[in-house]
């Protein structure tokens, strides 16, 4: 497996973009205030992710009127449904390397002298930040 | 995050905007009614006014759910889905309920409710395309689909007890979408902002 397989994709890869593509990935398109209400994102925070997005390609971004009220639609591009769906995938990529990585670690008894010795080991924690 | 999480709630809003259900339900006690000639119902006018009334409440409630969760076009296959259970499950609710007790020659006139039965089956496999299906809808539409099928409906025609029973059903089902709605979004809150 080639290294750059597994190197993460920064912009998708911060959580409140990542939650923003992942919600709308399972759907043709949802407007600001739903976004606003699954990701749990300021309006401040999700307009600038959502910029982001938009001038990244990952996004449009459709501002109309509904019954005198505007509303911002958003919607994913293919490009954006590919890039998210990769993401996706090497993040399970990467668990599962770390899943057999520490399944494939001799199992040791903690004992006081031991217990920090694995301080220094890292392993993909599969977090999001 | 637990994207399966995120995925499901975007994917599921459109379906267990449950309020909906309230006056939808209504409309299905109002038609039994109407059609046992039930007080002011057995006019028609009345009828109508009645059925205007749900279709305005329907529309106040859909824009409750737009100005207080937001609006959400699902994906092209869950419509798909949602429209190919919807059609054959029409189609498959009028054979069986015409098979099951009718008027046709070839109906086995059974002793049982075919509106109830055939309508919590038609429910049941909806629920499970488009939203899961939750374990309150195997409990309400499965429990609807063995009550009309307990053969204990002998005698006169039980289609309007058929119809009240599936519009306290839907009614019950849908207030339990809401606070589906609810547990996963948040209670509606006029306080966040519209972009």
């Amino acid at each position: 497996m080639a290294d750059d397989e597994l190197v993460l994709d920064k912009l998708v890869h911060e959580p409140g973009r990542l939650a923003i593509l992942t919600v709308l990935s399972s759907v043709n398109d949802a407007d600001f205030l739903f976004l606003q209400r699954t990701t749990g994102l300021t309006k401040g925070n999700l307009s600038s992710h959502l910029t982001k997005l938009d001038d990244a390609g990952l996004v449009t971004i459709e501002k109309r009127f509904v019954l005198k009220k505007p509303n911002t639609r958003v919607a994913l591009t293919p490009s954006g449904k590919r890039r998210v769906a990769d993401h996706w995938e090497r993040l399970d990529r990467l668990k599962a390397l770390a899943d057999h990585a520490r399944a494939a670690m001799p199992s040791r008894a903690p004992s006081p002298s031991s217990k920090n010795s694995h301080a220094s080991t890292r392993f993909p924690s599969g977090s999001s930040k | 995050m637990d994207p399966e999480r995120l995925r499901s709630a975007a994917a599921e809003y459109p379906y267990l905007r449950g309020l909906v259900s309230i006056p939808a339900g209504a409309l299905f006690i109002v038609a039994a009614l109407g059609n046992a000639g039930w007080g002011p119902l057995e006019h028609d006018w009345v009828f109508v006014t009645a059925v205007l009334l749900i279709a305005a409440a329907c529309a106040a409630i859909n824009r409750f759910y737009n100005e207080h969760y937001g609006r959400v076009t699902p994906s092209t296959r869950q419509q798909v889905k949602a429209v190919a259970v919807t059609a054959a499950g029409v189609l498959l609710m009028l054979v069986a309920a015409t098979l099951l007790r009718s008027r046709a020659s070839w109906s086995l006139d059974l002793p049982v409710n075919p509106i109830p039965a055939v309508f919590g089956a038609l429910m049941l496999a909806y629920s499970a395309a488009v939203a899961g299906p939750r374990p309150h809808h195997v409990v309400i539409w499965g429990g609807l689909m063995v009550a009309g099928l307990v053969p204990v409906w002998d005698g006169a025609d039980p289609s309007n007890v058929g119809l009240v029973m599936c519009g306290v059903a839907v009614m019950l089902n849908g207030l339990l979408d809401h606070l589906q709605i609810v547990r996963t979004l948040g209670p509606a809150s006029p306080s966040l902002g519209r972009g």
